[in-house]
C-alpha cells in the first residue's frame, strides 16, 4: 500500500482509504476517491505541484499534500 | 384566458432554487430560463454571489422566481462560504423567499457523482426536478439513457433530458418546474442506509423541532465541527450535544467513520442507480479534452500557449479599452465644454461640470475594462480552460498564500484592479479571495502611468546604465517590482496572521472542454457591468461629489472680483482696439467684395505654413490693389490683438482658478498637513494634489496643473507643467528659495502612488465583493500607511545621497 501522491505519471491504483477523516478526505471522497475505485495519475503541472488524475470519467487536479491523504494499492507496473 | 365574470386566478411567486455540481452547465441553463431578467446581489456577509431570475409562462399566472445556488458537490459544508448556499437551499436563510421546488441540474457524462448530491437534496423534503444536461455529450461517448427508467429509479422524480449549450428541453424544464410546483404532497424518497435514516428520525424525534428539514439533522450529524453543528449545539445546549454524540457513536460503530457512513451509502445507490438506467456502449472516454491536454497542460507547451492568451488578454485590455476609454472621455469632456458655455458662471454650473458630469464620466471610464476581460474571463471559464490556468500556475502563488486562482486577478489589476478585484470571483475559497482581494490593488494599474510618466521624465537623470539600460526605464521597471514584492509580503503576513490558510486546499475538476455559448457569456458580462454601474458607480458619483465641493468651497469674493474686473478691463481695451482698427478699414472705402477679398488674403497669410502655401498666398496678394494690401495688413493686426487678449484672459483664468485651489478647504487641508507630509519632501502643493487625487490617482496632474496656473486641460505629455515642476521653489521656510522638486522628491511621489490606494473605485468594489466596508477600510488604512512609510524612506535615504 502507499499514497497517491507517491505514484508515477501514467500509473493506475486502487482507492483504499485515507488517513484519517477531515474535510479535505470528505470533499475528495465527494469528488469520486472513493474506496474500490481506479485511479489514474494523469501528471504534475509544469512546477510539479499540483497534479492531475482521472476517477471515473473525470480528472481533479490536487496538490501533493492533499493526494497524501489518499491511501492506494498500485494495480499495475509503470506503463511508461 | 379569461370569461368575462370570471375572478382571474391570483398570481402567486413560485421560488426555485437552481441546484447542481460545479462545471454542469447550471448556469447557462439559468440564463437560458431568465434571460436578461436577472438580479445579482451578495447574501448577506458573505463573499457569495445570489443571483435570481424569473420566468413566466402562458396561461399561468404565478411568477416563477429562480435562485442560482453556488455549484457544489454535496450538502456537506465546512466553511461559512459553503453553508450559505446550503442554507438558501434549504430555505433558512430567507424564510420569505424558501424554496417551494428544487431542480437539480446533473451532468449525464458525470451522472454517477451528480446523483449523491441528489440524494442530499432529496432529503430536503421539497418537490426536485432533475435536468440531464449535456445530452448531446452523451451520445458522443457512447452513453444511452433509459429517461422512464432513471426517473423510476429516482422514486418518480421527473428528469428532463437538456442541451444547454443550444436551448434544448428549456420549455420542457420550465413545464416540469410549473406542474410539480402545484403537486401538493411530496412523496417520501430516502437513498441513505436504513440506520442512517434511523438516527436522523431519532434526533429529529427527540427535539420535537418541526421547521428543520431532515437534510439539516444530516448535516449537524455528519459534519464534524460545521456550521451545521455549531447551529445546533448553540440552540439546544448540552441536551443537544449528548444525542449528537450518541447518535454519531452508533454510525461510526456501524460504518468506521462519518465520512464513510455518508458517502458509502450514497455512492453505492448511485452506481445502483446509474447501473440499471444508463448503458454505456463503449468505455466512457475524454479522449477529445485528454488530446487537448496533452498540449495545453505540457510541461513545456503548457506554459507557452498560457503566457501567449494571457499576453493577449492583458495587452487587449490595454488597446482595446483604450481607443472606447478615450472616447468615454472626450465625450464627456465635451459634454461638460458643452453645459459648461451654456449655463452662467456659478455653484450650479461647477457642480454639474466638474462635480456629476466628471463623476458619471469616471464610474463609465472603467467600463470598457470591465467589459473586455469579463468577455475573456466568461470565454475562459464556460470553456473549460480557467481550472488548467490555475492547475498550470499555482505552484508559483501557493508559496505566499495564494493560489494558481488569484493568477487572472491578479494580472487584470495591472490593467485596473476594479475588473481585476471582480476576477476574484472564480475563487471559491474565501480566505483565499480575500487575501488576493487585498493584494490586487498593489499592483502598478494603467493609472499609475501617467504619474510615472511625468514624474521620470522630469526628474529622473536619463542615462545608460550597464551600457544597456536606460535609467528612465529601470526606475519604471523598479516600481512594478515594488508593488508585486510588497504584495508577495503582505500576502505572506495575512496567510500567517489575520486570515489563516487551511494546508492548501486546491482540489477542483478540470472539466472537458467545450464551446461557449454567446448567449451565457453575454448575459454574465451584463450582469458584471450592470453591477459595477449601479452599486460601485453610485458611491464613487458621491465621492467625486465630495472632492469637487472641498476643492470648489469657500468661493472667496475679493480674488474673485479682482480677477473678473481685470479680465473685463482686458476685454474693454480689446474691444476699443478692434472697433478702431474697423474704423480704419472701412476708411479705405472698399466695396464689400474687395473687402472680402483682402480679409480672405490677410486670414490666408496668417495661416501659411509651408514655402509653398507662402508663395500661392503671394501671388494672390500681388493681384490686390494698394489701398486692399493696407486692408489685409490692418485684418492681421486685429487678429494679433484678439489672439493676444485671448492668451491674457486665459492666465488669468488659470490663475484665478489657481488661487481659488489655494483658498479651498482642500487647499487649507493641504497647508495644514503640510507638516506631515514634509518628512516626504512635499510642499504644500504636492500634498494639495495628492489629497486631492485619492478618488483617482491621475486626477494629480490636472490638479497640479491648476496650482502651478496651468488650467486643468494639461496632461502627462504637458512641457510646460514640466517646466513649472522644475521652476518651483519653497516659498517659506528653512528651504525657502530651494526647488520644490528633486529626484528624491519625485521617487518619494511616485513610491507613495505606487502602494496608495488612491482610486474611490476600488475601495468601493472591494466593499462590494466582500460585503464588508471593513476590507475596504482595512485596505485603504494599511496601503495609505505603508506608502507613507515607504515614501519617507525613500526621501530620506536619497536626499542624503544628494539626488
Amino acid at each position: 500500500m502507499t499514497y497517491l501522491n507517491k505514484l508515477n505519471p501514467g500509473q493506475r491504483a486502487k482507492v483504499v482509504g485515507y488517513r484519517h477523516d477531515s474535510p479535505i478526505a470528505r470533499r475528495l471522497t465527494e469528488l469520486g476517491l472513493i474506496p474500490g475505485r481506479t485511479v489514474t495519475y494523469l501528471r504534475n503541472a509544469p512546477l510539479q505541484d499540483p497534479l492531475e488524475i482521472q476517477v471515473g470519467p473525470s480528472c481533479l487536479s490536487l496538490r501533493h499534500a492533499e493526494a497524501s491523504l489518499v491511501a492506494v494499492e498500485v494495480e499495475e507496473p509503470t506503463s511508461l | 384566458m379569461q370569461d368575462v365574470g370570471l375572478k382571474p386566478p391570483r398570481s402567486k411567486t413560485i421560488h426555485v432554487a437552481v441546484c447542481g455540481n460545479p462545471n454542469c452547465g447550471k448556469t447557462t441553463i439559468f440564463n437560458a430560463i431568465t434571460g436578461l431578467r436577472q438580479k445579482v446581489a451578495n447574501y448577506p456577509g458573505v463573499t457569495v454571489e445570489k443571483t435570481t431570475g424569473q420566468f413566466q409562462l402562458k396561461d399561468d399566472p404565478n411568477i416563477y422566481t429562480l435562485i442560482d445556488i453556488p455549484g457544489s458537490y454535496s450538502l456537506s459544508a465546512f466553511s461559512p462560504d459553503e453553508y450559505v448556499a446550503v442554507q438558501a437551499l434549504l430555505g433558512e436563510l430567507d424564510k420569505s423567499a424558501a424554496p417551494d421546488l428544487i431542480v437539480n441540474i446533473i451532468d449525464v457524462t458525470n451522472i454517477d457523482r451528480a446523483l449523491y448530491l441528489l440524494f442530499q437534496v432529496m432529503q430536503i423534503g421539497k418537490p426536485v426536478v432533475v435536468g440531464l444536461n449535456m445530452m448531446d455529450l452523451a451520445d458522443k461517448r457512447g452513453l444511452t439513457i433509459d429517461i422512464p427508467r432513471l426517473e423510476k429509479e429516482l422514486g418518480g422524480v421527473p428528469v428532463i433530458p437538456l442541451i444547454g449549450s443550444r436551448g434544448k428541453g428549456i420549455e420542457e424544464l420550465k413545464a416540469a418546474i410549473a406542474l410539480q410546483a402545484s403537486v401538493p404532497h411530496v412523496p417520501h424518497r430516502d437513498f441513505y442506509h436504513p440506520l442512517i435514516g434511523l438516527t436522523a428520525d431519532k434526533m429529529i424525534h427527540q427535539m420535537q423541532n418541526g421547521h428543520v428539514t431532515r437534510a439539516e439533522y444530516l448535516r449537524v450529524l455528519f459534519d464534524i465541527n460545521g456550521p451545521a453543528e455549531k447551529a445546533f449545539i448553540k440552540e439546544h445546549g448540552e441536551k443537544g450535544k449528548i444525542l449528537l454524540d450518541d447518535g454519531r457513536k452508533s454510525l461510526i460503530g456501524e460504518f468506521g467513520s462519518l465520512t464513510i457512513a455518508e458517502t458509502q451509502s450514497l455512492t453505492q445507490r448511485a452506481a445502483q442507480v446509474t447501473e440499471k438506467s444508463v448503458h454505456a456502449r463503449r468505455s466512457t472516454s475524454r479522449s477529445r479534452s485528454e488530446k487537448i491536454d496533452k498540449y495545453l497542460l505540457h510541461p513545456v507547451l503548457g506554459p507557452i500557449v498560457l503566457m501567449l492568451i494571457m499576453g493577449f488578454i492583458f495587452q487587449s485590455i490595454f488597446s482595446w479599452a483604450e481607443p472606447i476609454m478615450n472616447g468615454i472621455d472626450s465625450l464627456f469632456g465635451a459634454l461638460a465644454g458643452w453645459v459648461g458655455s451654456s449655463m452662467a458662471e456659478g455653484p450650479l454650473q461647477s457642480l454639474l461640470v466638474d462635480g456629476i458630469i466628471g463623476g458619471v464620466g469616471s464610474v463609465l471610464i472603467f467600463l470598457p475594462q470591465i467589459i473586455i476581460l469579463f468577455l475573456f474571463i466568461a470565454f475562459l471559464e464556460d470553456s473549460g480552460y480557467m481550472p488548467r490556468v490555475a492547475f498550470l500556475v499555482d505552484r508559483a502563488f501557493s508559496w505566499c498564500g495564494l493560489s494558481g486562482k488569484s493568477f487572472i486577478p491578479l494580472l487584470s489589476s495591472f490593467a485596473c484592479a476594479v475588473p481585476g478585484i471582480m476576477a476574484t470571483r472564480v475563487i471559491e475559497d474565501r480566505k483565499l479571495r480575500i487575501i488576493t482581494i487585498l493584494v490586487a490593488p498593489l499592483m502598478t494599474c494603467s493609472a499609475r502611468l501617467p504619474v510615472y510618466a511625468i514624474m521620470i521624465a522630469a526628474f529622473i537623470p536619463y542615462t545608460i546604465l550597464l551600457g544597456f539600460l536606460n535609467s528612465h526605464g529601470v526606475v519604471l521597471g523598479m516600481l512594478y517590482l515594488l508593488g508585486l514584492i510588497v504584495a508577495v509580503l503582505v500576502s505572506l503576513i495575512l496567510k500567517r496572521t489575520v486570515l489563516k490558510t487551511q494546508r492548501g486546499t486546491f482540489m477542483m475538476e478540470m472539466p472537458s472542454y467545450k464551446v461557449p455559448t454567446l448567449q451565457s457569456i453575454l448575459v454574465r458580462v451584463f450582469n458584471r457591468a450592470k453591477s459595477f454601474v449601479l452599486r460601485a458607480g453610485t458611491v464613487i458619483l458621491a465621492i467625486t461629489i465630495l472632492i469637487w465641493a472641498l476643492s470648489y468651497y469657500p468661493r472667496a469674493g475679493d480674488a474673485s472680483t479682482d480677477y473678473q474686473s481685470r479680465i473685463a478691463s482686458i476685454e474693454s481695451t480689446t474691444s476699443q482696439q478692434v472697433a478702431m482698427i474697423d474704423a480704419e478699414i472701412s476708411r479705405l472705402a472698399l466695396s464689400p467684395e474687395q473687402q472680402e477679398a483682402s480679409l480672405f488674403a490677410g486670414a490666408r497669410f496668417a495661416l501659411v505654413e509651408s514655402p509653398d502655401e507662402l508663395a500661392a498666398v503671394r501671388d494672390e496678394l500681388y493681384l490686390l490693389r494698394p489701398d486692399q494690401l493696407a486692408a489685409v495688413e490692418l485684418s492681421h493686426f486685429r487678429r494679433t490683438v484678439e489672439l493676444a487678449s485671448l492668451e491674457q484672459i486665459a492666465t488669468l483664468e488659470n490663475d484665478r482658478a489657481g488661487a481659488h485651489l489655494r483658498n479651498s478647504y482642500l487647499g487649507r487641508m493641504g497647508r495644514t498637513v503640510e507638516p506631515l507630509f514634509a518628512p516626504l519632501g512635499w510642499d504644500w502643493k504636492i500634498t494639495m494634489a495628492t489629497l486631492a487625487s485619492f478618488p483617482a490617482r491621475e486626477v494629480i496632474i490636472a490638479t497640479l496643473g491648476t496650482i502651478y496656473n496651468l488650467g486643468s486641460g494639461v496632461d502627462e505629455g504637458s512641457s510646460s507643467l514640466v517646466q513649472k515642476m522644475r521652476d518651483a521653489k519653497w516659498e517659506d521656510g528653512a528651504k525657502a528659495g530651494l526647488p520644490v522638486f528633486s529626484p528624491a522628491v519625485a521617487l518619494s511621489i511616485m513610491v507613495f502612488f505606487a502602494l496608495c490606494c488612491q482610486c474611490g473605485a476600488t475601495v468601493v468594489t472591494i466593499k462590494q465583493e466582500t460585503g464588508a466596508w471593513r476590507y475596504a477600510i482595512g485596505v485603504f488604512i494599511y496601503m495609505t500607511v505603508l506608502a507613507y512609510l515607504a515614501a519617507m524612506l525613500v526621501y530620506q535615504l536619497f536626499s542624503r545621497i544628494g539626488w
